[in-house]
């Protein structure tokens, strides 16, 4: 550190300009630096000093917009809220790519056309029950408990960070992503919806359960969202309006019937609830695999020891779910 | 070529409010917006909303605190609009989805704001035009409204006395292109970035105010700039009056809560301007904090209390100013922040110009007059979004034919072609640099005869290096340079505007605080500033002040 307080920074940025560069690459830069300017000022001050011609989204500067999402060192993450102090005691370096999981039009901006289209998929709208008219000249009312149910929700700024880090969306098309999913959660524990059932009917075959509880989407959510937190609660309303339809919710259910039963996991018996008869004859290579090495997993598993204390903590869960949307 | 009969420029919440009324109305309407529309900058409004909704509240107190918070200068009849459309058009964003937050008994939450009688300010913790943006957005997507995303307004284009359409410019494609429309409502927000230090983000460039006022529109009251007086100290990020109005006190260097001097009855929550003034008073005087600025203390509040309702700022502190708000105090100066002037309007959004309307903070009705209250920007992005949709409605109703033409938009393209041939010159944000050094140095909170002079002098010198403006990027796609260029025109435009009336208004009333006319004067001021687009620099004229019922009476808080 110099004695002004200024740190040398090592900035390499990805560029790419379609039919100008044949290629992407790493623009690399250098600048001097307090620790704590965001990254978005840094690149910003490339744009003025530099070179102007560096491509970006950027607009309110206080993590509002939510227009500067990017990678940065590899995360996904606002330009304007990410120092790059921390960024360099871990890596040394900033290097800065556009966002993953949508096309890039050039340098750092993507085209975000994917990600709107799972938004708009959602039915992104209040749908008023009509045969419960609001009131007229008032607002509806709604308890402080009615709004904490929303948890975090209302404090989306759609910038994409968590679509870009979600390893769903990059192997499954059909998956809405983590911020479709926690704004159709605010949407299912709005009283004022009338769709409640319609929108829980219409997610759980459209990829609910391609989510795998990474949490990566949690932890890349500028605003503390928590995405993933508001897809298990999906999954738990969806099996609740419409029983165990999918692949994914079979497996969650199976796996709850088989520790209440037997505090154990009885893989032959989880197949079968997860696939189906049918479904099993696809596991057969799996199966004789495990014949081959591990031959007990085969055989139903004895009731462990105070498996009775197992059902009864589901008990009191589901007793406390109760209040639950 | 594109064709609507109501093009709305801009989708913050006057804007998607302007096109929700005009689309009910079985209006074809487009929005055109330089980014998405949820990324718009009412999204960053935090403290709340005011209307007066309950029962112990009343539209005559709204009415009043208004007209004196507008130190006289707000049109009383349209106050009275204003404040009475104000439950409705809350009532209506409730049932559009807001999530407002909520008292115990179910009803609005609502918190004490600057310059008002009476705690009126509906919000949703400390984001609340986050809130209202969504809610907007999700419901407008019921309605038919055609969304052109990030293009660039570029000449509003006037043939016969009115309105024929827009030229713009498509960030994604470099291409630009015409939109014939009878009804063109501009809602493109503040021209914040006059200033190097705002809150406003840094799209905020005034775009829709100067291509109006260059299309012979007039712009109203352009001297009156409002600072906010809590923003961080090194970003001017904003700290929103909801912190003061849950009991945040300001303390300058001795430990002293310094406002009970100046304001002796409401202290911290008086009208932004007299707390902005005290602030850069305590400075001057030499009792603010080494480098100059004071501490916003909110700590007495408790964990709790800080942490639900002022969430998003103790993030801001946090994150852009190293601090825990739970446990620190918030370092504080004031920043640019609401142009109380803007596109010269009546209540119907309509302007001097036949098919030409403007809402929000565009536009200039007035009701803010000299100084705007907290909580009645948000307001007034409804109330006269949803206006001046109805009126487009209406006129664009008539059918009107109107035609933008080829020659239009290669006028409009010829412009930025021949910078982009410049081999040298003043890059565009170089020169916005140079309009913003003026601006932040010598027109401020408080206005010396000799500064302003010397403001008009170095814009004169800005305004002749306008040819040498040179667009450095030739790519076709995203290429910000344009943009940027078309912005750094509309700040000269009215960095001029906001001088030439600072000089010529020789009193002192709200955010205007002439060093050598420390009074306001009633008989020869109390009046409002009309500027005019010449070749040679705004022409001024004045306009009566609309009054109802309220006799001017000294400030005092």
């Amino acid at each position: 550190m110099s004695q002004d307080g200024l740190v040398k920074v090592p900035i390499e940025v990805y560029r790419f300009n379609p039919g100008v560069d044949k290629a992407p690459h790493y623009a690399k830069y250098t600048l001097e630096l307090a620790p704590h300017t965001p990254v978005l000022s840094a690149l910003l001050k490339i744009r003025e000093e530099v070179d102007s011609t560096l491509a970006l989204r950027y607009s309110c500067r206080s993590a509002i917009c939510g227009s500067c999402a990017m990678l940065i060192n590899s995360k996904s993450r606002l330009a304007c809220q990410t120092p790059i102090g921390p960024e360099l005691a871990v890596h040394g370096r900033i290097v800065v790519d556009p966002m993953r999981n949508q096309p890039i039009v050039r340098d750092l901006v993507v085209d975000q056309a994917p990600f709107w289209k799972e938004y708009e998929r959602i039915t992104p709208h209040l749908i008023p029950d009509p045969r419960k008219p609001m009131p007229e000249n008032e607002p509806n009312p709604m308890s402080p408990e009615e709004v904490d149910r929303f948890h975090e929700t209302p404090r989306c700024i759609a910038c994409g960070a968590c679509y870009s880090a979600c390893p769903a969306v990059e192997a499954d098309p059909a998956f809405p992503g983590p911020m479709a999913l926690a704004k159709l959660y605010r949407f299912a524990v709005d009283p004022r919806d009338g769709a409640h059932r319609e929108r829980m009917m219409r997610i759980q075959p459209g990829g609910l359960w391609t989510c795998l509880r990474c949490h990566l989407c949690t932890s890349s959510c500028p605003k503390d969202v928590r995405p993933s937190e508001r897809i298990r609660d999906l999954k738990e309303m969806a099996i609740r309006v419409q029983g165990a339809t999918e692949a994914g919710s079979r497996h969650a259910v199976g796996f709850k019937d088989n520790l209440t039963d037997r505090g154990l996991l009885n893989e032959m018996k989880l197949v079968r609830q997860t696939d189906g008869l049918l479904g099993m004859i696809g596991q057969l290579p799996q199966g004789f695999h495990i014949l081959r090495k591990k031959r007990e997993l085969l055989r139903a598993p004895p009731r462990i020891e105070g498996q009775e204390e197992v059902r009864r903590i589901y008990e009191l869960l589901e007793d406390e779910g109760e209040d639950r949307p | 070529m594109q064709k609507h009969e109501v093009l709305v420029i801009g989708a913050g919440l006057a804007g998607q409010r302007a096109a929700l009324a005009a689309a009910q109305a079985g209006r074809d309407v487009a929005i055109l917006t330089k980014l998405h529309p949820l990324r718009s900058h009412s999204g960053a409004a935090q403290g709340g909303i005011n209307a007066a909704v309950g029962a112990e509240d009343s539209v005559d107190t709204h009415i009043y605190d208004t007209v004196k918070g507008s130190d006289y200068l707000g049109d009383q009849d349209a106050i009275e609009f204003f404040c009475r459309e104000a439950p409705k058009v809350v009532v209506e964003m409730e049932h559009f989805g807001t999530i407002f937050s909520r008292a115990p008994d179910g009803t609005l939450a609502r918190r004490p704001f600057g310059g008002a009688g009476f705690p009126r300010t509906v919000y949703a913790a400390d984001r609340t035009g986050l809130a209202l943006l969504q809610a907007i957005y999700e419901h407008l997507s019921t309605a038919r409204v055609t969304v052109y995303e990030e293009w660039d307004l570029v000449d509003i284009v006037v043939r016969d006395g009115r309105v024929q359409g827009v030229t713009a410019y498509d960030r994604k494609s470099g291409r630009f292109d015409g939109f014939s429309a009878p009804t063109v409502i501009i809602a493109t927000g503040p021209a914040g970035r006059l200033y190097g230090r705002t809150t406003n983000s840094h799209s905020s460039t005034g775009d829709g105010l100067s291509v109006a006022y260059r299309a012979g529109a007039w712009l109203k009251d352009m001297e009156f700039v409002q600072f906010h007086p809590t923003a961080l100290v090194e970003t001017g990020i904003l700290i929103t009056e909801g912190a003061r109005g849950e009991g945040g006190i300001l303390k300058n260097r001795l430990g002293e809560p310094f406002m009970v001097k100046y304001a002796p009855n409401v202290k911290d929550l008086a009208s932004r301007d007299v707390v902005s003034r005290a602030i850069f008073t305590e400075i001057l005087e030499g009792r603010g904090f080494p480098g100059g600025y004071v501490h916003l203390e909110l700590m007495h509040l408790g964990k709790e209390k800080i942490e639900s309702r002022l969430q998003e700022i103790c993030e801001i502190g946090r994150n852009f100013a190293g601090i825990d708000p739970v446990t620190q105090p918030i370092p504080v100066l004031p920043a640019q922040h609401y142009m109380m002037g803007g596109v010269a309007t009546n209540i119907r959004g309509e302007t001097n110009i036949a098919g030409l309307y403007a809402a929000g903070e565009a536009a200039c009705v007035s009701i803010h007059g000299a100084n705007r209250l907290g909580g009645n920007s948000l307001l007034e992005t409804l109330v006269f979004g949803k206006a001046a949709g109805l009126a487009a409605a209406e006129y664009a109703a008539k059918g009107v034919p109107v035609a933008v033409t080829p020659a239009d938009v290669e006028r409009s393209e010829s412009g930025v072609r021949a910078r982009m041939a410049r081999k040298d010159g003043v890059e565009p944000l170089a020169y916005r640099n140079l309009v913003q050094e003026v601006m932040d140095r010598w027109v401020g909170i408080f206005r010396d005869p000799k500064e302003l002079e010397q403001a008009w002098e170095a814009l004169g010198g800005v305004r002749r290096r306008l040819p040498e403006l040179r667009i450095v990027d030739e790519s076709k796609v995203f290429n910000l340079n344009v943009t940027e260029a078309l912005e750094a025109e509309h700040l000269i435009d009215l960095a001029e505007v906001v001088v030439a009336g600072a000089i010529a208004r020789k009193e002192s009333r709200g955010a205007h605080a002439r060093r050598d006319f420390p009074k306001r004067d009633d008989v020869n001021w109390m009046k409002h500033t009309i500027a005019s687009y010449r070749p040679e620099g705004p022409q001024l004229s004045y306009a009566p002040v609309g009054y109802t019922r309220w006799d001017p009476k000294e400030r005092v808080y």
